[in-house]
């Protein structure tokens, strides 16, 4: 030790840090290298003012998501405040409540596992699809069924809760999952029974997705158990345009099925 | 001559290396892959947010009237029975609580198909603006899942038969025209699905039923 750093006395003080430079630059062209990944980066000038469009659009979602998690609260709020008036409204609300919750219009915690895909590390040999090289909607989609499968009761992929009406599609070269546009690393956040991760790892699908998409291209599949997960509520619209309420079962419309049941 | 040398080489590697800081922390800090995508794809991902920021606004405007019919209401001392009630059902019904009927599409699978292409068919009908779903009468809510091997498909653990009909309830045009378009997603399960015979029609009435599972969680609390 003590004959490293005579040698390093004995150098010039402008030689040590030369090479301290040197070595943090190599680094730096690593990571940068590493960063680009199998997705192409394109410089052309028309590019810079729609992804600043996309950016601000963006921006604007995350607000008006935010507006309606709180005209949400506040109708609940004066819901909730109008019970004393009648005891039918007491009932009402504590139904509306039980129907939030089970519709995912309500922040929930609980046990549960983050899983996390993102897209290879690996470099793209030449003559392959670069596309097999990035998560996929329908690699999302693959782990929200298993999880389903596996026991979990609630779900989101990176912040958007997963509902009855939830897409999760690939559209311009990226995933959409209800209405915001996702970037890697994506996480699924499953709130679900104890050992639901070994519960996972029996669904088929799940196996044959790390077989396929981990083992073959590189697809990185991690996961965590923290003590409790949160899943936050769906901030979207809960408007029907064509459905309409049946109060009660009727029997099969034209070639349409119906049957009787409830919550 | 020699520690001018040192120097110019020292400042060309401190250049290298702010620049390259930057680039990284660029990269690190964008919360984006959109860096990564085609002018094309750029303009396909600005079209979809606008007329999903369109649907979140027009949201924004009936929570804003609810919102104010309630406080109306409030302040007249009324009691809010019947728009406590209007919400509870809506959301019953768009949440798969509650039976709903409709107009929509209805689509019908002859012959062996793999349960991926259905989930593929489900998640386009959502994508496509699909308010309610069901497969072979079983209301589409989250839990559901279709599995099986071909010939043998199981719709949430139950046989699904030799034949499979999907119903989903929305605009007819814009449900029929997304599947049925020319490269469209019924076009390519003709390629990938050469047994499966698909049928896409259009339907003024189609009712479908609740749902049959406990969607409230029994492991969760709601987060206050």
């Amino acid at each position: 030790m003590s004959t490293l750093s005579g040698r390093l006395r004995a150098l010039p003080s402008g030689h040590v840090t030369l090479g301290i430079a040197l070595a943090a630059l190599g680094f730096l062209v690593a990571a940068q290298l590493r960063s680009e990944g199998p997705r192409v980066r394109y410089t052309t000038q028309e590019r810079s003012p729609l992804v600043e469009t996309a950016l601000e659009l963006q921006r604007n979602q995350d607000a008006l998501k935010s507006r309606i998690l709180d005209l949400n609260k506040q109708i609940r709020d004066v819901q909730v405040s109008g019970q004393g008036n009648a005891a039918i409204v007491t009932q009402l609300n504590d139904e509306l409540e039980n129907a939030r919750v089970a519709a995912g219009l309500v922040a929930l915690e609980g046990p549960g596992l983050v899983l996390e895909l993102n897209d290879s590390a690996v470099p793209v040999p030449s003559g392959a699809t670069e596309a097999d090289y990035i998560v996929t909607g329908q690699d999302i989609r693959t782990v929200v069924d298993a999880l389903w499968q596996a026991g979990a009761e609630a779900m989101a992929v990176n912040g958007e809760r997963v509902t009855a009406v939830t897409a999760i599609a690939d559209i311009g070269g990226s995933i959409l999952v209800n209405y915001a546009y996702l970037a890697p690393p994506y996480q699924v956040t499953a709130i679900g029974p104890k050992g639901l991760y070994e519960r996972l790892t029996a669904v088929p699908s799940f196996a044959e997705l790390v077989r396929t998409r981990a083992d073959g291209f590189g697809i990185s599949i991690g996961f965590a158990e923290p003590q409790k997960v949160v899943v936050p509520a769906y901030a979207g619209a809960v408007t029907l345009r064509e459905a309409r309420a049946e109060p009660t079962p009727t029997p099969a419309s034209p070639g349409g099925s119906s049957s009787p049941g409830g919550p | 001559m020699l520690r001018l040398r040192s120097q110019l080489a020292l400042m060309a590697v401190a250049i290298a290396l702010g620049f390259l800081v930057v680039l990284q922390i660029r990269a690190q800090n964008g919360g984006s892959d959109l860096a990564s995508r085609s002018p094309q794809e750029l303009t396909v991902i600005v079209a979809n947010l606008n007329t999903r920021n369109d649907q979140l606004r027009t949201e924004i405007a009936a929570l804003e009237q609810e919102f104010g019919d309630l406080r109306t209401a409030q302040s007249r001392g009324q009691t809010s029975v019947e728009q406590v009630r209007e919400d509870l059902s809506r959301i019953l019904a768009w949440s798969g609580q509650l039976p709903v009927a409709g107009r929509g599409v209805q689509i019908r699978i002859d012959g062996p198909i793999h349960a991926g292409s259905i989930d593929d068919l489900l998640n386009e009908l959502r994508n496509a603006g699909a308010e309610a779903i069901a497969i072979s009468g079983i209301r589409d809510v989250p839990g559901v899942v279709v599995g099986g091997d071909p010939g043998a498909l199981t719709i949430d653990g139950t046989p699904a038969g030799g034949s499979l009909e999907i119903d989903a309830i929305g605009d007819p045009g814009a449900l029929g025209g997304t599947l049925t378009r020319t490269g469209g997603l019924v076009a390519q399960l003709g390629a990938t699905e050469p047994g499966a015979a698909i049928s896409v029609e259009p339907a003024d009435r189609i009712v479908m039923p609740a749902t049959k599972r406990a969607l409230r969680p029994a492991d969760a609390v709601p987060r206050l």
